[in-house]
């Protein structure tokens, strides 16, 4: 028999319990990897798993929870020799016997990133050899994990290399999110729609603190659901555990009611508690509990219910704008991301992401993005990309539930679009056009809306992850296609019923006072039944609209959120843009705004060069001075700073405007090293740079030393500073200096390098600098912006 | 479990890099705002074991048998604030860098903090023992890579999601693994100071003049 068809035909299934209670009672040597015993005492291993299958367990998992190659590297072993043993020893133990055997993996044992440095490849391969090495097993099983995104990379090499069912449990604190911040909703949906075979919880707590996690995992979900707790809570310091095998059984049969259907005991539970359970199990019926489909997208924290309109904001798009394509080809993340934080700010409930430019890698740019935002965003983003390839680059490391922006009614595009959405359990925006345009009827639109939704039925994707864009037209040249527009968004929520999503501004191109058409628009289309307005959500008028929209339609109940948002609100009145202090006073207080306007006021009978010259950066040398005398602090002086980079920003709009060459006084590159995770002190080294109008080319942390040598060729720079906390990673930053002093092209033609190294750190003290080839120690920022005056100028 | 209430704030201010600035109301607000989201996002957690003091795995280099020199037992401990923090500090930063380097001091301050409380609960638990203060990997010549192993003894990369990375540094980052002596007898009041400290007097402090504290 196999999993699947032990769901169907038995009432209940049952795991096994816990394998290192057990190891521990048969007085087995406990070193650090209990998985070795797998070679070492084979015999036994499967003496543990032939007592659990006495005691009434279906199913047993392998002794292999921790056997990868990270958790086992320098052990002598790997997981290709113990794997197969630990399967052997489950065979063995499973003869004449219908058990299965589940191939057992847990987490690799490092964090992912951003917290961690083991990257999502990384993840994925290490599963990969497991689950390789474990192809005699009958099925998959990942437990006690805490990561998404992590257990999503183990979904994917399994679902990639094998074609076994798969059962995914995750672990819980009691405040029902787990350790990285995962919400138990989120998991449901991104595993349900990666098409595992069974989901739940296992580990955590006691069976009776798991009780409101298996509640709230049924809402989401109508896969089976599996739990397998712990025997109660473990003491600190015994690890003893305090819940009988009576208890136990009774807290796991009140889950039954949210229709648990694969139980057993994780840590402390023994073969007494996995029979006391299966023989209450006998008299038990299973309780199937079925939802209702939603449509719903999540990041790994939040989930967002598209049960009411939700705003998509729009503004992480190169398109017509000169600035973000500037950043895109600068690799410059952090410019794209201050625009992601800026629009949750404004009230975006998800992000698009389009980063398409012909003269980039679109595809590493995806990724690189996709990392970078769910860093520090918690918002659910939309892959936004016309590449099949960029499309599912993004899918692929999104760490939730996305939305793919998009599938149109054409073959080609239905073929290559709708697998990924299937394969990576995605939603999907269906455009209403095809190979022959734009129909410029609502029926035309319908009609290819209505195509969309049955070819994704063939794939196996309900209608409510179809998400259609009846596409708005430019009302100065398609006057009578708007109200078409309108219809068709109707037709398509009433008769099809899906969700409906719509990019608003081109609405008023050519027109004057857009704001006003575009708000005006996207009220209609509210009425009308639009889901996901695609909108800038830094327009007042337009956030304000789907606000004020949701208390008119009483879906914002007593108008809490509304009032909420504007409680404070006072229209505007004609603002006064006098600054009531001097640029200098500004500066020194970190007084953005202020800084600001009194720059835009100098600027109207100055010139900008001696605004910088003769009025910012003294006023920063001042408060530079007056930090290294220990007058004020660190976080004043980047206030400062921030107040100055306000100025500058002013200043490089007006020479924008002008068709001016930038100001820049040229260009660094900032590194915290490979290995070395600590980057605060980069970062606001970074800062200061920036503001002293030095052009920053920030590589992040981790960085592979190839990877600054390429950058500094690449983009022809000549100065580079690396930083690095612990002393484990000084020897990260050597290794990074000598390579670019022995790469030919960063040297003159004397055999002289070109480049100029500064190096900082808590460790490094100015002799280590010299001694690992550095040209200059900074023992703080302030001195690192002194070294790239002397350096640059 | 740990409850931190406050954080200590010249603490903090010290980890800013200046003890005596006239404070304004300005950096006073910014503090108090940094503390509390601190405290509501620091989800403290810890873990100890008691070792034999002769295990040999534990023993690497010179100072830590000083250090242990008399003690019948060893206790190994780790805390960490969790990941919530690093989230909080990393996104800062794109928002504020002024706030996030406050956060990030009070954040060393909490986990500190944190360690402090381990202390108590260990020192509750060997009552009328005597106790060494914590002696952590990458103090004097005890290396730093031991904190990979304290992790694999302790669990704790399972039951409290602190885990080492390739380098091992800790993720979360603010979180802490060390070595705390347990003796019948009193044990010589040996102090944290430069002697064993990995900085051996290049910190920022004795460069200053002045010192830690410890």
């Amino acid at each position: 028999m196999d999993f699947k068809s032990l769901l169907l035909n038995k009432e209940f299934v049952m795991l096994d319990g816990a394998m290192g209670t057990m190891l521990q009672k048969a007085g087995l040597p406990l070193g650090e990897m209990p998985e070795i015993l797998c070679v070492t005492h084979n015999e036994q291993i499967a003496d543990i798993h032939k007592q659990y299958i006495e005691a009434g367990a279906d199913i047993i998992y392998t002794n292999t929870f921790g056997a990868n190659s990270y958790k086992l590297k320098n052990s002598g072993y790997t997981a290709e020799n113990i794997i197969p043993q630990a399967v052997k020893a489950a065979k063995k133990a499973a003869e004449n016997t219908d058990t299965l055997i589940a191939l057992d993996i847990g987490p690799v044992g490092q964090l992912l990133e951003p917290t961690g440095s083991l990257s999502f490849e990384e993840a994925y391969n290490i599963f990969k050899e497991q689950i390789i090495a474990g192809k005699d097993a009958d099925l998959i099983v990942f437990e006690t994990m805490t990561d998404l995104l992590e257990i999503k990379a183990g979904v994917l090499a399994a679902k990639e290399n094998s074609d076994k069912p798969i059962i995914c449990t995750m672990t819980f604190e009691a405040n029902k999110r787990t350790f990285t911040g995962v919400c138990i909703s989120s998991m449901v949906i991104t595993l349900s729609g990666l098409g595992v075979d069974a989901i739940g919880v296992n580990c955590s707590l006691g069976p009776e603190e798991l009780l409101p996690i298996v509640k709230e995992m049924s809402h989401w979900t109508d896969l089976p659901l599996v739990v397998k707790p712990n025997a109660g809570l473990p003491d600190p310091n015994s690890n003893t555990y305090d819940v009988s095998p009576k208890d136990f059984t009774q807290s796991v049969l009140k889950m039954l009611d949210f229709g648990v259907k694969v139980t057993g005991g994780c840590c402390g539970t023994t073969p007494e508690y996995i029979k006391e359970l299966s023989s209450a199990l006998k008299t038990e019926k299973f309780r199937k509990k079925e939802n209702q489909k939603k449509s719903v997208v999540c990041s790994s924290s939040t989930t967002v219910l598209i049960d009411q309109p939700r705003i998509i904001g729009e503004r992480i798009n190169p398109t017509g704008k000169r600035l973000f394509k500037e950043a895109l080809k600068n690799n410059d993340m952090n410019f794209i991301l201050n625009q992601a934080v800026s629009q949750v700010q404004g009230g975006a409930d998800i992000l698009d992401v389009n980063v398409g430019l012909p003269e980039i890698d679109e595809k590493a740019m995806m990724v690189r993005t996709v990392k970078a935002l769910q860093s520090v965003i918690d918002v659910p983003l939309q892959i936004d990309s016309t590449k099949p390839d960029v499309v599912e680059a993004g899918l692929r490391v999104y760490n939730g539930k996305a939305i793919i922006n998009s599938v149109n009614g054409e073959e080609k595009s239905l073929k290559s679009i709708l697998p990924l959405a299937k394969k990576y359990g995605a939603s999907v925006v269906g455009l209403a056009l095809d190979e022959n345009g734009i129909p410029k009827t609502a029926q035309g639109r319908f009609d290819i809306a209505k195509k969309i939704v049955e070819r994704a039925e063939q794939y196996g994707i309900g209608k409510e992850n179809i998400f259609i864009d009846c596409l708005t037209l430019t009302a100065s040249a398609e006057q009578e296609g708007v109200m078409q527009t309108l219809e068709a968004l109707h037709r398509v929520k009433t008769e099809l019923g899906c969700r409906t999503v719509l990019g608003v501004s081109n609405i008023s191109f050519g027109l004057p006072n857009r704001e006003l058409v575009n708000s005006t628009f996207l009220t209609m289309a509210l009425q009308e039944g639009l889901d996901l307005p695609i909108i800038n959500p830094n327009v007042e008028s337009m956030t304000g609209a789907v606000r004020a929209y949701k208390v008119l339609a009483d879906i914002d109940k007593n108008s809490r959120s509304f009032i909420e948002n504007y409680n404070e609100f006072t229209p505007q009145k004609t603002t006064d843009n006098t600054s009531k202090h001097d640029l200098n006073y500004a500066v020194m207080n970190g007084l953005k705004d202020e800084g600001a306007k009194a720059t835009e006021e100098l600027l109207k009978n100055t010139d900008a060069m001696e605004i910088i010259n003769n009025k910012l950066i003294p006023a920063l040398d001042k408060v530079g001075e007056d930090f290294e005398k220990g007058k004020i602090f660190l976080p004043q002086l980047i206030q400062s700073a921030n107040t100055a980079q306000a100025c500058f920003d002013v200043i490089k709009k007006k020479l924008t405007a002008e068709n001016n060459i930038a100001v820049s006084k040229g260009k660094i590159i900032l590194a915290t090293v490979k290995g070395d995770i600590h980057d605060i002190g980069k970062n606001i080294v970074k800062v200061l740079l920036d503001n002293y109008g030095y052009t920053v080319v920030d590589l992040g942390r981790d960085v592979d030393p190839q990877l600054i040598v390429d950058t500094a060729i690449k983009q022809d720079i000549k100065m580079i500073g690396l930083s690095a906390l612990m002393t484990t990673t000084l020897k990260s930053m050597e290794d990074t200096i000598t390579l670019v002093r022995n790469t030919k092209e960063l040297q003159n033609p004397d055999g002289s390098s070109k480049c100029i190294i500064f190096v900082g750190g808590a460790v490094l003290t100015e002799d280590y600098a010299m001694k690992i080839g550095a040209d200059y120690y900074c023992k703080d920022a302030k001195e690192s912006v002194d070294t790239a005056k002397k350096v640059l100028g | 479990m740990i409850e931190l209430s406050s954080l200590n704030r010249q603490e903090c201010i010290r980890y800013l890099g200046n003890a005596n600035v006239e404070m304004n109301s300005k950096m006073e607000e910014l503090l108090d705002i940094c503390e509390q989201e601190i405290l509501k996002n620091a989800e403290p957690k810890f873990l100890y074991k008691e070792v034999p003091v002769n295990n040999a795995e534990l023993l690497e280099g010179n100072d830590i048998k000083n250090h242990l020199q008399g003690c019948q037992n060893a206790v190994i401990m780790c805390a960490t604030l969790g990941n919530g923090i690093d989230n909080l500090i990393r996104k800062t930063q794109l928002l504020d860098m002024a706030k996030a380097v406050v956060l990030d001091s009070f954040a060393s301050v909490a986990i500190e903090q944190a360690c402090c409380c381990v202390d108590e609960i260990i020192a509750k638990k060997y009552k009328g023992k005597y106790l060494t203060f914590r002696f952590s990997p990458g103090y004097g010549d005890y290396p730093i890579t031991l904190q990979k192993q304290f992790l694999n003894i302790l669990d704790a990369p399972r039951k409290i999601g602190l885990c080492t990375n390739d380098n091992f540094l800790l993720t979360p980052t603010k979180s802490v693994t060390a070595v705390v002596g347990v003796s019948d007898n009193e044990i010589e009041q040996r102090k944290r100071g430069c002697a064993v400290c990995s900085l051996k007097g290049s910190c920022r402090y004795r460069k200053a003049g002045s010192h830690c504290g410890f």
